[in-house]
Parts: C-alpha cells; sequence; structure tokens
C-alpha cells in the first residue's frame, strides 16, 4: 500500500536522504522547508506528482495550522507517516545564553513540530490510520557536548515527547520513535574544524563520520509495517558511539 | 439537534465495535453513559472539526451531548 509521510527540512542534508529513500520505497513525500532547492526540485521532477512541496518557515508557531496543516495537509488527507527532521542548532557556552535566540531555537526544534504531531495525530484519528511517527534526535543528548547544551535539550524534549506519544496512542496503533543520530557531515556541522571532526570520530567505534543514508534508512524502516511492534523506543544510529 | 452529530457519535462507536447509541438526548453524559474515553472524545472532537469546522474541546472539557450541540450551533452563527 501506498502512504503519505509528512518530512520536514527537505531542502538539504538528512531532509533530503529521508524524501529520496521514502520515495524509493514507493511512497509519497509531503516536503516542508523555507526553500524549494534544486536537489528536492530534481526529485519532484524523477518522481511525477509523488513528492509535494510546501514551503513553510517553522518558526512560525502560531501560524502552523492555519498555513501548513489546514491549506496543505486538510484533515481528509491520510497520513501514515510524520518525520520531525528540521532543526537549528544554536551553539554557545551556557555561560553565553541568550533568551531569544533559546526561543527561536525551541520553536523550530520542538514547539512547531508538537503542534504538527498534534494535527498528525488527528488526521489519523480520523482517517483511522495506525501511522508512525519519528523524531530526529541527537547522540549529544546522551554523550553531551561542549556547546550543544541548549541545543541537545530540544532534542532530548522530543525525546520525552515521544516516548509519552508512544503510551498515549499505542492503544490506537499510532507509533512514535526517536532516530538518534551521530555526527553527519552536513550544512550543521560545517563550522566544526578538521581537528574536531577527528576528535568525535575517535569517539565511535566505526572511527568515522554517521552516513545520512544509513539514518535515513533507519527511518524508512520505522515508517513501515515491519516496525509495527517497535514503539517508544530511541535507535542509536551513530557510528558506535563509546 | 444536529443529526450529524449523532452519525459522527455512532461513527466513534463502531470504531470500537459497538453498537449505534439508541435513546441518545441532549443530557446524555458522553463519559458516564456512552463511555467514551479520552481517545474517544478526541476522535469525536476531530470528526466534528471536519464536518462543522468547530473544535468543541478547545475552550475547556464538554460532558453532555447538548453541550457538543450547543458549540456546533454556535459555531455555525459566527
Ligand atoms: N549534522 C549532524 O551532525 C547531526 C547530528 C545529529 C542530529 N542531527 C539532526 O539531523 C536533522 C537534520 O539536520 P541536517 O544535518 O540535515 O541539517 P541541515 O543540513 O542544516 O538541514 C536542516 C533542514 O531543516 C530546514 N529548516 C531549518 N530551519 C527551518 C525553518 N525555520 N523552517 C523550515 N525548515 C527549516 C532546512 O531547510 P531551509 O533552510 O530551506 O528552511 C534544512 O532542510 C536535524 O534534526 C539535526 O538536529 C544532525
Amino acid at each position: 500500500m501506498s502512504k503519505n509521510i509528512l518530512i520536514t527540512g527537505v531542502s538539504q542534508g538528512l531532509g533530503l536522504a529521508i524524501a529520496r529513500a521514502v520515495l524509493a520505497a514507493g511512497w509519497n513525500v509531503h516536503g516542508v522547508s523555507r526553500r524549494l532547492s534544486a536537489e528536492f526540485a530534481a526529485l519532484q521532477r524523477g518522481h511525477a506528482g509523488r513528492a509535494h512541496f510546501h514551503a513553510f518557515d517553522l518558526g512560525r508557531v502560531d501560524a502552523v495550522k492555519a498555513e501548513l496543516c489546514e491549506p496543505f495537509l486538510p484533515l481528509a488527507l491520510p497520513l501514515h507517516g510524520f518525520v520531525n527532521n528540521a532543526a537549528v542548532a544554536y551553539d554557545d557556552l551556557v555561560a553565553n545564553l541568550d533568551a531569544a535566540r533559546l526561543r527561536a531555537m525551541y520553536e523550530v526544534n520542538v514547539f512547531t513540530p508538537m503542534l504538527i504531531t498534534k494535527h498528525v495525530i488527528r488526521q489519523m484519528l480520523l482517517k483511522q490510520v495506525a501511522g508512525s511517527i519519528v523524531h530526529i534526535s541527537s547522540i549529544s543528548v546522551h554523550t553531551g557536548y561542549k556547546g550543544l547544551a541548549m541545543y541537545a535539550s530540544t532534542k532530548g524534549a522530543l525525546e520525552a515527547f515521544s516516548k509519552s506519544t508512544a503510551r498515549e496512542w499505542g492503544e490506537r496503533g499510532i507509533r512514535s520513535n526517536c532516530v538518534v543520530a551521530g555526527f553527519m557531515d552536513t550544512a550543521m556541522s560545517a563550522g566544526l574544524t578538521a581537528e574536531q571532526r577527528e576528535k568525535i570520530h575517535r569517539r565511535t567505534a566505526l572511527q568515522r563520520a554517521t552516513s545520512p543514508d544509513s539514518v535515513a534508512a533507519t527511518v524508512v524502516h520505522l515508517l513501515g509495517d515491519g516496525a509495527a511492534s517497535i514503539t517508544g523506543q530511541n535507535l542509536f544510529v551513530d557510528s558506535g558511539t563509546i | 439537534m444536529h443529526s450529524d452529530l449523532l452519525r459522527l457519535i455512532d461513527e466513534v462507536r463502531a470504531n470500537k465495535k459497538q453498537p449505534p447509541a439508541s435513546g441518545v438526548t441532549r443530557a446524555t453524559r458522553l463519559r458516564e453513559e456512552l463511555g467514551f474515553a479520552s481517545l474517544d472524545l478526541a476522535e469525536l472532537t476531530v470528526r466534528i472539526e471536519e464536518r462543522f469546522g468547530v473544535d468543541v474541546f478547545a475552550d475547556g472539557l464538554v460532558q453532555t451531548v447538548g453541550e457538543l450541540d450547543d458549540k456546533i450551533t454556535r459555531a455555525g452563527k459566527k
């Protein structure tokens, strides 16, 4: 059966890799990010009618219902999966914490994804879909990194939210899981020096960066019927952090 | 009473493998008499929102079928 999968942050990086993997699985993508990238547009051309794009700034918490959900994801559209991938990283020392930047990050990483989850669950209830929700978390939640305390806290919030979502909606067959990604070579981590990368790699069993394709394949597995008995879990795809 | 409201109540009951509700009046209590648990009420809310465009639980708890009916009527007049 074909599925409709909502994915945020599809313009580049991991989100683009997830969109590609979901299309390869034969399912339809509803992709969200601020801009339509050349790469996602190419996916659209390659999969006529199966890759939809909705431009939206996830920092606009109060516009989620009226400007994202109602126009693009009407209640009548059966949604089978939601991948909460888009995020921003505000990195700094706790001693320098700036409230406005913290709030802006929480809006994109936590508040809007929670509101979208509300909408997605309502759609699943209406259409009686036993759907799957997947949040992209980060290994920084579990190991701790200097400079990432604020960012890691947003991902920790998602892990807690996912666990209780799973408990709350399991009765209706709705599942929720997190994929805990290790360090990946994407725009988000472009600011790191070669030395910093080396250090991070040395802290993993595989001694290398995490592959976005491996994370994407795990997400596809969690979205699929093969994962029907997996819920409330954190799956680590992180090159084996030690 | 809005006749579609009764239909939506029965849709939720059907999903729980329960027969259509009989003898429903405005005074019928959603939890105690219709046996709706919190997840069932959430499902009913969405069905009402899709049909009437109003989120009936947005501003507090609702106890009876009549209260739901009034909220639908009020939303229709806006
Ligand atoms: N890179 C890593 O090492 C690493 C490690 C662990 C976990 N993660 C997680 O993996 C996920 C993907 O990150 P990535 O590495 O692929 O980062 P990325 O290359 O920076 O991509 C982020 C995506 O999110 C979108 N986005 C950001 N802000 C947005 C907003 N306000 N509204 C709408 N879309 C927005 C971006 O699209 P637009 O700019 O077009 O809006 C982009 O598509 C994130 O959840 C991240 O926290 C990353």
